[in-house]
């Protein structure tokens, strides 16, 4: 029995006292699974530190009546200048057990062979990962503590840990937190979720995952605060994974869309997975999972506009290929005639366009956000690069100069400019521009704005196609 | 079974466990330190006895000035070991929470073990380079054998007692604030030439004898040369002044230590 009872915790920092868990109190079973859902800094790993042991609460206490692990997989636990076979030794020490009988249980689990007598700093994270689980399997404790498990090691190593874990030691008590909410739901009976240190708990999965989404602000339209805009496209589209995988409301969003993938729903799914892209349009990988559903569900209009969008941001052609010809089959194109464009880490203006793009300039130029599928298709296919793709759509009929911002209203807007505003101006703006992209951002706050606003800090420079296109307009009104 | 349930052990096993953990935590600091590379973990001596050997053969050479009729081998290996004793414990502690933090996440490992693990090596480094040294040169008659060896026992486990609690209480104090490692650098190059092991009390003059005595290592020193040299010099300590002195220092460690362990957040 683990009892946590009103337990608080206090960090000082700079800027003063930071309260992380306010008042916690449950109690924990043997045999118990407690799953915590949590978004970044929510305190979860706090939680499971306390509970271990390893730091003490401000307030409140915790009693434990069973024997608790260490936080699992966690490969901190081991000293990296010692040999694989001289940390499983000092454990051995530490808790008074076997260690011939523990040396023979890691070489067979970890699979290291010669390298558990080398030292530790010279594993690499996917052998790290493998000590240090079959490091944690050789003390059995009463309640496992399981912090973020899963992001290295190959499938065949997580299903053995999973047996390892859940099949021989399933009758132990276990609090396990992740941000991976189907490993929760798949290995929990009960069920909290943790935000702004407060721990509720809830009866079943479905409504605690449903009260996560809500606390993480999915539907909200609330948006992460953005410091610094990327410096141009290329930027943009090679950091957007590692900036979207730490968004919760991103991850959240594609998790729903995996599920509803693996349930076949493949309409609901690719309407998640467009949520998210909405969020994160330069995402490469989920425009193929997006693709998939929609090539599923039957529409290869937008499934081929999907994955030439990922060829296009970086995903490698040969991925992607089976799925592309398969679909241009099904719309009997050629690629032959039809050539596809790969990303190239050129300037903006050289690099091959894909929906985002499109949308953003469509928005810029013909005011609009709605374009038939086969119209945005028809744009994709064309737009080998974006210099041309935008000329393309200047000269079109379409095009509408809008109208420029009152200047002192513009003074006033010091919110969090919305997405599509903040990546048209990493497209357009020279990156030799004055003024702070971000306050270009915010000046957009209405697709009427974005041409003017554009204009006015000289935005496309050096696209000589479009510019020359924009000449061509400006005569022909003038 | 790991032991780590709630209901209290017996004093007995609760002493097995520290003996178990504080050896353990040796064997790895050891093997940390000095690796198995060439001469391994007899470094722990070896470096030590470099240490002192070089200062020897440097105050020989520039003949030293120390106000005594002793000769100078005996003068520099009693003083020197001394100070690596009290100068490398305190060296060794501070920092020595924050590298390894780690290690709290077993729930048998306290900061003071950590501490306590760190203390005995250095200890034992500079005990067996003493003893080690002490022996070669009494082997080739460069100095005579003590006349009262459980004086310098004596002399030696106090300069040890106020080290560790020293270390302790810097170490501790060094996981609160980082300017405790800077400040401890200078500090204990400033303290060497006072520390007693560079002169012998009785050579000062009577207003530098009361400044220096509020030291507490110099009666340690002091003690170590009495044992040794006895009759030869005119030791003067105060065990009345320097045992008060290093049961409130290491009182003052237990508590500092107990702070900065409830404040403690591994990495």
């Amino acid at each position: 029995m683990i009892r946590v009872q009103n337990v608080s915790k206090i960090y000082p920092t700079r800027f003063g006292e930071k309260l992380v868990l306010d008042d916690i109190s449950f109690n924990l079973d043997h045999g118990e699974k407690l799953g915590v859902l949590g978004r970044n800094g929510a305190g979860k790993s706090t939680l499971v530190r306390l509970i271990s042991g390893a730091e003490l609460p401000t307030k409140g206490r915790i009693d434990t009546s069973m024997s608790v692990s260490w936080p699992l997989a966690f490969g901190g636990a081991f000293q990296d200048t010692l040999t694989g076979v001289d940390n499983i030794r000092f454990i051995s020490r530490i808790y008074n057990q076997d260690f011939e009988k523990n040396l023979a249980f890691v070489e067979d689990f970890s699979e290291l062979g010669a390298y558990l007598r080398e030292e530790v700093r010279t594993y690499s994270s996917g052998m790290r990962a493998r000590l240090a689980f079959a490091i944690s399997m050789i003390i059995e404790f009463d309640c496992f503590l399981i912090d973020e498990v899963g992001a290295v090691g190959d499938a065949r190593f997580h299903q053995r840990c999973n047996k390892e874990l859940f099949g021989n030691r399933g009758d132990r008590a276990m609090v396990i937190i992740s941000h991976d909410a189907s490993y929760v739901r798949d290995h929990c009976t009960r069920f909290a979720v943790l935000n702004d240190g407060q721990m509720v708990e809830f009866d079943d999965f479905e409504t605690a995952y449903s009260d996560f989404r809500e606390k993480i602000g999915i539907g909200q339209k609330k948006q992460p605060k953005t410091q610094e805009l990327p410096a141009d496209r290329r930027q943009l589209v090679e950091t957007t994974h590692s900036v979207a995988v730490r968004d919760d409301a991103f991850t959240v969003l594609i998790q729903d869309a995996d599920w509803k993938r693996d349930q076949k729903r493949w309409e609901e799914a690719e309407v998640t997975y467009e949520k998210a892209l909405d969020l994160y349009p330069y995402q490469r990988s989920y425009w193929v999972q997006k693709g998939h559903c929609a090539k599923e569900a039957g529409a290869f209009l937008r499934a081929e506009a999907a994955y030439r969008t990922a060829c296009a941001l970086g995903e490698p052609f040969q991925d992607v290929r089976p799925h592309l010809l398969f679909t241009t089959k099904q719309l009997r194109i050629s690629l032959r005639d039809y050539p596809l464009h790969n990303y190239t880490g050129t300037t903006a203006k050289d690099q091959p366009a894909g929906i985002p793009d499109v949308l953003l300039f469509a928005r810029a130029a013909w005011q609009t956000a709605h374009l038939s599928d086969q119209e945005l298709l028809d744009l994709v296919r064309a737009g080998e690069t974006l210099d041309a793709l935008l000329a393309s759509m200047i000269d079109d009929p379409r095009f509408v100069p809008g109208i420029a911002p009152e200047s002192n209203a513009a003074q006033k807007i010091s919110g969090e400019p919305e997405v599509w505003a903040k990546n048209l101006v990493v497209l357009a703006r020279p990156s030799s521009a004055s003024e702070d992209a971000i306050a270009v951002a915010r000046r957009i706050t209405m697709p009427q704005d974005a041409w003017p606003v554009l204009m006015d800090v000289d935005g496309f420079a050096g696209w000589s196609l479009a510019q020359a296109a924009i000449e061509r307009r400006s005569k022909a009104d003038g | 079974m790991a032991s780590t349930s709630s209901d209290r052990p017996s004093l007995r096993e609760s002493l097995g466990i520290q003996g178990r953990v504080i050896g353990a935590l040796l064997i790895r600091e050891t093997l940390t330190r000095y690796g198995r590379h060439n001469i391994g973990f007899l470094w722990l001596f070896v470096e030590p006895m470099i240490f002192t050997l070089g200062v020897t053969a440097l105050w020989t050479a520039t003949k030293s000035v120390h106000g005594s009729a002793l000769p100078i081998v005996a003068f520099a290996l009693t003083g020197y070991s001394s100070v690596l004793l009290w100068r490398n414990m305190p060296g060794r502690c501070i920092g020595a929470l924050t590298a390894n933090s780690n290690l709290l996440y077993h729930r048998n490992i306290k900061a003071l073990d950590i501490y306590i693990a760190r203390i005995l090596l250095e200890f034992g480094g500079a005990t067996i380079s003493f003893f080690a040294l002490s022996l070669v040169f009494i082997s080739i008659d460069w100095l005579a054998p003590p006349e009262d060896f459980l004086t310098v026992v004596g002399g030696w486990l106090i300069i040890s007692c106020f080290g560790a609690s020293l270390a302790i209480t810097l170490g501790a104090l060094s996981y609160l604030n980082e300017l405790v490692d800077k400040f401890w650098h200078p500090a204990s190059y400033l303290l060497f030439p006072l520390s007693g092991a560079g002169f012998i009390v009785a050579a000062l003059p009577p207003f530098a004898q009361k400044v220096v005595l509020w030291i507490p290592m110099v009666h340690g020193v002091e003690m170590v040369r009495d044992g040794y040299f006895g009759s030869q010099a005119r030791a003067i300590y105060d065990l009345g002044y320097v045992i008060p002195f290093t049961l409130a220092l290491a009182a003052s460690a237990l508590m500092l230590a107990r702070y900065v362990s409830k404040r403690l957040v591994p990495g």
